[in-house]
């Protein structure tokens, strides 16, 4: 895997408040951290290899045949530019090191969640707690509860089939990790919900259990009223912008229910692609056992065979835990948000039919009564707390959605730099020796031309002049 | 089967021009060879002069392919395909070349020409013809031999066929090949007259002296294990890459799925929808992409196909020096069984059960002039079978001689070749990487502006 944590669930150790990555980047900004050097080749040499070695022919790192510039690393830079915005924060949270706990009655994994703050809610600066996932759980509901109005941030999958994932291995817990240190990353940012009584309790209070069972006297006001009601309500004059954003997020979650099927069905095929091209590369090597002038070109071929099959399962698992946890992330972002709205239809239902009620007695008295005002009010407020939390919403799925597009394209890259490299490395070795003979060669030159392949010729003068890549010109005209 | 030498009446004699000093690479082939010390001709012919006779520089191409109908020799109604064949010389003066030669063939003739080739030239490692039927194939390709992709890959093979004779130094001189280039018409019967079947050798013959050869060479021997695991390990790697091709196919169509969807999402988007639009076209383009890659690919896997195929040719000079080596063994055992029944005879011992023995015993001793009689037919037989037996020995050693000459040159050509399948092979995957991240960060510049800059904090 690239870039994950170590096999056993140990502890990563302290972190300083710069180290620590930046809230709303993705694994691809490791290197964004800190990083505005000019990407050398041994950069490019560094990152591209990942945690599996990459076995050369020769040996070692081939010289001179490294690009100018990483194209994967334009990429990083581009996004750090964009996420540093030089926003002022105090209030930092962490979710880390997972670690397993095993009692008599059930196994469970907690999470450590570190806290930095400098605000006055806080009676420290720092704190460091365990929490498990149903402390998550509870968290969320708490806040939905006293905080009906706003968005609430999803949390990922509660259940999980036994037998079928394994909620105990190494992925599944680094997916998880990532998404419950997301959803408090989300709050924190939320100027409303981060001050929230419960989430301070969360972040701080070293026995959360006794917290929990004090539950009720925490409530606020607007929580009593609301029941949860399945189905619509006849409104008559449902606000343009919460009917629009209904629709919107009905295709939407469908969108990315059918973007999700699809990246499945392209991890499946990459990886039966992934069985075949294990077997293909081994049988240059046994070829090579019965070769005597070709034996080292063939070894080189099934070396680099090998490396690229290595590099395809890295970009595979990058799929699997970058790309498909964001997706799941807004489909069930899409349906808590389609209950809020919900909960804002009826707080209007009941303002409007309040109000009629009010209207038919309007001969006897002139004035509006008190409790129609407030229920007005509630409606007010209601919709004015769920359009700023809409907008909030929509520039966080853009950054969220670029991130994750550009984030994929990075990881492409670096896959096929990776092949690349291999590739070009073996080169030498193949035309050691080799002079230009009379035998005639297979139609290569008019099968070339005849295809009117231009990438193939152009990429081709590219090898031959040892020009730089294209990638190279595209850096500096930015 | 006699080891003839180059027989006067199958060569041809190119039309003298003056010498050409250097052999150039490419598509053309040299004809001939300079004869400053020119081989013994049969007595009386004197169609090859000494010092006038140089090279000739000639073009050949195998450059349409056609569908024909017509009656085959049971005259019921087929379709075939035929190809042109074109000839042409080039004046080394100017590079110009003239076209002197074109007709049509089809490949049950390029089968024939090929089958004369393995009987007269048993010494030489003959290139092989392109696959009868497609093989190795994977789920899209074609296994009809009218596809049009088959046919223009056959039509390459063939070509490359041509040349590869064209540029053997022996074979190129081969009046039946030189026919086949220039003579349309009743090449056929011309190739039949040679009478090339009958002199061909038994499979059953073959197969026998595989099994009961003594004492072989035991170069031939090594070499026969080589091209037999040369032909697993091509074979195997043909299979293997024909399902990687596959799979590959399937990963790029997959892809393609996420066209349509990311543009009805892009159409519910503001911002995001160029972002994603963009995102969208260029899963398509990559989706389409493959189709390019693996035909490159497909070329690759037929530069394989050759030394797969011409591991079968390997094969075949081994069991010509085993049949061969297996005739001596034979003759020179029969010669010793003669020898010794001559000596029996003269010495009146009898050492070995014979039915001359037998009945000798049976039915009386012969007169001594019936044992004259015989032991005159033995020696007779036995000074016959001395000299067959030297003539034997010398086309043996001559035959494995020549055989490993050609062999030497098939295998420098052999390793020049693959490692040219392997830089190609190499150069298509670098290029596609290439390409592949060039599109990447072509649709990622305008990923990139999709969001409207953000004077927005994000929270």
């Amino acid at each position: 895997m690239s870039g994950g944590p170590p096999k056993a669930l140990q502890s990563t150790g302290p972190q300083s408040l710069r180290d620590m990555p930046h809230p709303l980047a993705g694994s691809s900004s490791e290197e964004a951290v800190g990083g505005d050097s000019t990407p050398s080749p041994d950069l490019l040499t560094a990152r591209s290899f990942g945690d599996k070695d990459l076995i050369l022919p020769n040996g070692g790192t081939p010289a001179g045949t490294a690009s100018p510039a990483s194209s994967s690393s334009l990429l990083n830079r581009l996004q750090l530019d964009d996420d540093m915005d030089g926003e002022t924060r105090d209030l930092f949270v962490t979710v880390d090191d997972p670690k397993k706990h095993v009692c008599t009655m059930e196994t469970y994994i907690t999470y450590r969640i570190t806290t930095k703050s400098t605000r006055v809610e806080f009676d420290l600066p720092e704190y460091s707690v365990r929490r498990r996932y149903q402390d998550f759980d509870w968290l969320r509901n708490k806040l939905e509860e006293s905080q009906p109005t706003h968005l609430i941030p999803p949390l990922p999958e509660k259940f999980v089939v036994k037998g079928v994932v394994d909620r105990f291995s190494e992925e599944f817990v680094e997916t998880r990790r990532k998404a419950l240190d997301k959803f408090l990353k989300r709050i924190t940012d939320h100027p409303v919900l981060s001050f929230n009584e419960h989430f301070n309790v969360f972040l701080t209070a070293k026995d959360l259990n006794a917290h929990k069972k004090q539950g009720m006297a925490l409530l606020t006001r607007v929580g009593e009223s609301v029941k949860h009601v399945a189905g619509g309500y006849k409104l008559r004059n449902r606000p343009l912008e919460f009917a629009a954003i209904g629709e919107y997020l009905d295709t939407f979650a469908l969108k990315l229910g059918t973007i999700d099927r699809i990246a499945q069905r392209i991890i499946k095929e990459e990886i039966e692609y992934l069985v075949e091209l294990r077997e293909y590369g081994p049988v240059y090597s046994t070829w090579s056992a019965l070769e005597g002038e070709l034996a080292e070109p063939l070894e080189g071929v099934s070396a680099c065979i090998g490396n690229c099959s290595t590099a395809l399962e890295e970009l595979t698992d990058d799929m699997t835990e970058d790309f498909l946890p964001v997706l799941r992330e807004y489909i069930l972002y899409s349906d808590s948000m389609k209950s809020v709205l919900k909960k804002r239809d009826q707080v209007q239902a009941e303002y409007e039919t309040k109000l009629e009620a009010v209207a038919l007695k309007k001969e006897e008295r002139p004035k509006v009564p008190a409790d129609v005002e407030k229920c007005q009010d509630r409606m007010e407020c209601f919709n004015a707390d769920l359009k700023a939390d809409m907008e909030r919403w929509q520039n966080n799925k853009r950054q969220d959605f670029r991130q994750l597009l550009m984030g994929m394209a990075d990881k492409n890259i670096q896959y096929y730099e990776k092949c690349l490299m291999a590739w070009e490395s073996i080169i030498p070795l193949l035309q050691e020796k080799q002079e230009a003979k009379r035998y005639p060669f297979i139609g290569k030159n008019q099968d070339m031309q005849s295809n009117g392949k231009k990438y193939q010729l152009f990429y081709s003068s590219f090898l031959i002049l040892n020009l730089p890549s294209p990638t190279s010109y595209k850096m500096a005209l930015i | 089967m006699e080891q003839a030498a180059p027989d006067p009446e199958r060569l041809w004699q190119p039309a003298p021009l003056e010498p050409l000093s250097h052999p150039d690479a490419g598509l053309e082939s040299m004809v001939g060879e300079e004869t400053k010390g020119a081989r013994d001709e049969g007595p009386g012919d004197g169609t090859m002069t000494e010092n006038n006779f140089s090279l000739k520089k000639i073009e050949i191409s195998v450059s349409e392919a056609e569908k024909r109908t017509g009656r085959n020799a049971m005259n019921m109604q087929e379709t075939y395909t035929a190809y042109l064949i074109e000839t042409r010389s080039v004046e080394h003066n100017d590079g110009q070349s003239v076209l002197t030669d074109s007709l049509w063939r089809r490949y049950s003739e390029f089968e024939l020409l090929r089958n004369y080739l393995l009987v007269y030239y048993p010494h030489i490692v003959v290139p092989p013809l392109p696959e009868k039927r497609a093989e190795f194939v994977w789920h899209k390709l074609s296994a009809d031999n009218m596809d049009p992709d088959f046919v223009e890959r056959r039509r390459i093979g063939l070509e490359n066929f041509l040349l590869r004779v064209a540029s053997h130094p022996i074979l190129c001189r081969d009046k039946i090949f030189y026919l086949f280039l220039t003579q349309e018409g009743n090449w056929k019967e011309t190739v039949n007259e040679t009478g090339f079947q009958l002199k061909a050798d038994s499979r059953l013959k073959a197969l026998n002296a595989t099994f009961r050869v003594k004492n072989p060479d035991k170069r031939f021997i090594e070499l026969k294990h080589y091209s037999d695991e040369l032909q697993s390990v091509i074979s195997h790697l043909l299979r293997v890459r024909a399902r990687v091709a596959d799979r590959l196919y399937g990963v790029y169509k997959v892809h393609g799925n996420y066209g349509r969807v990311f543009s009805e999402w892009s159409a519910i988007e503001k911002e995001m929808g160029d972002g994603l639009q963009s995102a969208g076209h260029h899963m398509d383009v990559y989706a389409s992409s493959i189709d390019d890659i693996l035909e490159d690919e497909e070329h690759y896997a037929d530069q394989l196909k050759e030394y797969l195929f011409y591991a079968e040719a390997l094969r075949a000079v081994c069991r010509k020096h085993e049949l061969m080596q297996y005739d001596l063994e034979m003759a020179a055992q029969d010669l010793a069984s003669k020898k010794q029944q001559c000596e029996e005879l003269a010495t009146g011992t009898v050492r070995t059960f014979s039915l001359k023995g037998m009945t000798t015993k049976l039915f009386g001793q012969e007169t001594p002039e019936q044992r004259e009689a015989r032991i005159k037919m033995l020696e007779e037989q036995i000074k016959e079978g001395e000299q067959q037996l030297k003539s034997k020995n010398l086309e043996g050693r001559e035959f494995v001689r020549n055989a490993w000459a050609d062999i030497e040159r098939f295998k420098e050509q052999k390793n020049h070749d693959l490692k040219e399948a392997l830089i190609s092979y190499a150069v298509m995957q670098i290029s596609m990487c290439k390409k592949a991240i060039w599109d990447v960060l072509k649709d990622c510049a305008v990923l990139f502006f999709f969001c409207a800059p953000s004077g927005r904090k994000k929270s």
